[in-house]
């Protein structure tokens, strides 16, 4: 072990703090600004400040724009606040804004046929989006995943086009793409109800987005041409995550396998994907929060209907609090799906970790 | 590193502390009056209104020849698209952040009242302002009995029908203008401008199931056959009533009559803007702003639209509407002289009114510009407004309800368009929009 070059007495007792001596606090007490000088004083003193002068400014910004919001919707949600009305002096609560201690939670657990309104938006909207999440993420990367071991076996330059092609639609403004899927699935000038009017030779129209007794296996038609939507632009982006870690597969555990005796599926089946499990946490870890946070093409392409099939967690939580003003309500829709995320994260972080690195 | 997080700590608590008493209300920033009080208006008015190019040119006409007669006062504008205006109130009223004047859409009114200041009686008394506003047009800024602003337009979304009369015209239906002596005759001349059926309609003969149209239709109805759907207390919705049972059943004799197809034609698909400028639709419940909106980019089709009556189900034409955009006044305003005298300017005062009117493409609010000379300049500029000058008279507020658009959009909407399209009978649907609606207002 080397020995750090002490310059002065600041960076002394600095290397004494860095190897566990707590007494050097005690030791300077003495000193008015002896702390502060052997915080900031020396070459590591110097390292530290430009730690803190790199690190401050993202603190900053994700202790006001990530960490105060937060906290701000748990303290919401157990309150009756609407902006509307005018609270207590502190930031409106209290007052016409009165606490409600856990009822805005116990209500979600109100299953009875009288339950009110919001509670009944709210039940559909958490099926709707459990639902929506448990299609996309095997359906996402039962499709990357092949789609991307295609594109590196193919011939090197071709690469490049393949990656970009698929990587395009994530590019693309979510608005922009619920747009076009919508026109796609208009009922009368589609794009799908014109090509199966080809095919069939007579004109069909089926109501894709707005039919509510249009179901498959149970899944609103309605939701599914959402997810099909949402695929086609989310696509890319797990592509090129497991496109870079194809790359970083050894070859030679390819090669070994090979000389096994193994066909290309049984190095895909046996050695690639297995080798690729953390990436494939990772990429439906990734997969399964931004599912769960999807609003713009819900929001453009049904706005919830029909009959709300489509609505989702997060156009409940958009609508309960800036259109109907139910702020406490909706933070405590927030903060039940951020536990749900949370929750299905660490479950899933779970069931596909892996002892091993390569 | 214990050090470390004491100061990361530290620094989140200054920031909280910083947020949280920028967002405390500042009750006592009331400051001093910058006006002189002796009859000569003085100082800076802030407005905010929201993005409507139309709207804001006729507010900026009228806040330059405001400014001009007094020399003293001087406008700042801020205006905001839609949705960030609504959020943008919400959140600035009750932190006292707001500006002098408001832009406020009628029926939000109350809503907001705590933070509005009443208007004064020596600008205008109550009495006065019934006798000079429509009724819809005014009700939506009282509240109770107090009135805190001034209606600019008259917001109507039912009591005549958009006809495209180019296709009335292809089908042998001639002069549509004049409306129809009752629903029968109504329905047999729809039927005629609807082409395909029942899950392959390529042409709505009459589109009224946007979410819009449905409850004003619905609740039009109902107090056309002199039944109300609100208790006389106003403390109870009262929907499953014998006229609400005859109103959604004369809602539904028109799509059983195929005059629409409410899986295909609702707010989702085929918008009835949408789809009347792209003439899958012929006719349709919408008010006479959306021409204006799109008739520059279907200036063929805009030229064959017009407004025709709608029957009632009663002996009058009587129809609910919101109270429109008009404009209210902080109570926290500094310049509150200035501004509820720019206010009366603009509102109040029926050639300025008028003049907002033409520059905006709305509805008169006053009722001294509904006849006359002020209505042939109306109707010379905007021809689609004709069949509703004539009708004005007979709106009525929707009423003081404890959540407007949560009736209208989550409620009302989503029972009538299922029972129109089968999901529901006519009954439940009644049953559950007047228990949802109680459950507003907790009764």
């Amino acid at each position: 072990m080397t020995t750090p070059i002490v310059e002065n007495q600041g960076d002394k007792e600095a290397v004494s703090s860095s190897a566990g001596l707590r007494g050097s606090d005690r030791a300077s007490g003495g000193q008015p600004d002896g702390g502060r000088r052997r915080w900031f004083g020396g070459r590591q003193g110097r390292e530290r400040k430009f730690v803190f002068g790199v690190m401050s400014p993202m603190v900053f910004y994700m202790a006001i724009f990530s960490v105060l919001p937060i906290i701000w919707a748990i303290v919401l949600a157990f309150f009756d606040y609407s902006a509307r009305r005018n609270g207590g002096p502190v930031v409106g609560l209290g007052g016409d804004n009165p606490f409600v201690g856990a009822d805005n939670f116990g209500q979600m657990l109100d299953f009875s046929e009288e339950r009110p309104l919001e509670v009944r938006q709210f039940h559909l909207s958490l099926k709707t989006t459990l639902m929506f999440a448990f299609v996309v993420v095997p359906v996402n990367l039962a499709i990357t995943l092949p789609l991307a071991s295609f594109i590196e076996s193919i011939h090197q330059r071709m690469r490049p086009v393949f990656r970009n092609l698929f990587f395009l639609p994530v590019l693309t403004s979510a608005v922009g793409v619920a747009i076009m899927w919508g026109f796609i699935f208009n009922p009368q000038q589609g794009l799908l109800n014109g090509l199966i009017s080809q095919v069939r030779g007579q004109d069909t129209i089926i109501a894709w987005t707005t039919d509510p007794n249009l179901t498959v296996l149970g899944i609103p038609v309605a939701l599914l041409a959402v997810i099909v939507a949402y695929i086609w632009q989310d696509l890319g982006y797990n592509l090129i995550i497991f496109i870079a870690a194809l790359q970083a597969v050894p070859q030679s555990m390819k090669e070994a396998a090979v000389i096994d005796g193994a066909r290309p599926w049984q190095l895909f089946r046996y050695v690639t994907v297995p080798l690729l499990k953390p990436t494939i946490l990772l990429a439906s870890i990734l997969t399964m929060i931004s599912a769960f946070q999807v609003f713009d093409l819900f929001q453009v392409m049904t706005a919830g209907g029909p009959q709300d099939q489509t609505r989702a967690l997060s156009l409940d939580i958009y609508e309960s609090a800036f259109r109907f003003q139910r702020m406490g309500w909706s933070a405590a829709i927030s903060v039940v799906l951020f536990l749900i995320v949370f929750g299905l994260s660490l479950v899933q972080s779970r069931l596909l970790s892996s002892d091993w690195e390569y | 590193m214990r050090k470390t997080k004491r100061s990361i700590l530290g620094a989140m608590l200054l920031a909280f502390a910083l947020i949280m008493a920028a967002c405390t209300n500042d009750d006592e920033s009331g400051g001093e009056e910058p006006e002189t009080g002796s009859g000569e208006l003085s100082g800076n008015v802030r407005i905010w209104t929201h993005q409507n190019d139309a709207f804001n040119d006729g507010l900026q006409a009228l806040a330059d020849s405001f400014a001009a007669e007094n020399p003293g006062v001087t406008f700042e504008f801020e205006t905001f698209d839609y949705d960030t205006y609504i959020q943008t109130l919400q959140t600035s009223l009750p932190a006292g952040t707001e500006a002098d004047v408001l832009q406020v859409f009628g029926s939000w009114t109350c809503s907001y009242a705590d933070n509005l200041a009443p208007v004064p009686e020596s600008v205008l008394t109550t009495a006065d302002a019934d006798s000079a506003f429509f009724e819809a047009a005014l009700d939506g800024y009282k509240c109770d009995d107090q009135l805190y602003g001034m209606p600019q337009e008259f917001n109507i979304e039912y009591g005549a029908t958009l006809v495209n009369t180019e296709l009335a015209e292809a089908a042998g239906l001639g002069d549509l203008s004049e409306g129809w002596d009752d629903w029968d005759a109504f329905t047999a001349d729809a039927q005629k401008l609807s082409e395909g059926g029942e899950g392959d309609m390529t042409r709505a003969g009459f589109m009224f199931t946007t979410a819009d149209a449905l409850p004003y239709t619905f609740y039009s109805m109902i107090v056309q056959q002199g039944g109300s759907y609100l208790s006389e207390d106003g403390s109870a919705f009262t929907i499953n009533t014998p006229e609400g049972k005859a109103a959604l059943e004369q809602m539904t004799s028109f799509v059983e009559a195929g005059l629409v197809d409410p899986v295909l034609y609702n707010d989702e698909a085929n918008w009835v803007g949408d789809c009347f400028f792209a003439t899958t639709c012929a006719m349709g419940v919408v008010g006479p702003w959306v021409v204006a909106d799109y008739k520059d980019d279907f200036p063929e089709v805009a030229a064959a639209a017009t407004y025709a009556p709608l029957p009632s189900m009663g002996d009058e034409p009587n129809f609910v509407a919101d109270s429109g955009w008009g404009l209210t006044v902080s109570n926290r305003s500094e310049v509150s002289d200035a501004a509820w005298a720019f206010v009366q300017y603009a509102a109040l005062d029926a050639e300025n009114a008028l003049e907002w009117n033409a520059a905006a493409g709305t509805l008169p609010a006053l009722r001294a510009n509904a006849e006359g000379d002020a209505a042939t300049t109306l109707v010379e500029g905007f021809p689609q407004f004709g069949p509703f000058l004539d009708i004005l008279g007979s709106g009525q507020f929707v009423g003081e309800l404890p959540d407007r658009d949560l009736l209208w959009y989550d409620i009302t909407y989503p029972h009538i368009l299922s029972a129109l399209q089968g999901n529901e009978s006519i009954d439940d649907a009644l049953a559950a929009m007047e228990r949802e609606a109680n459950e507003t207002i907790g009764g």
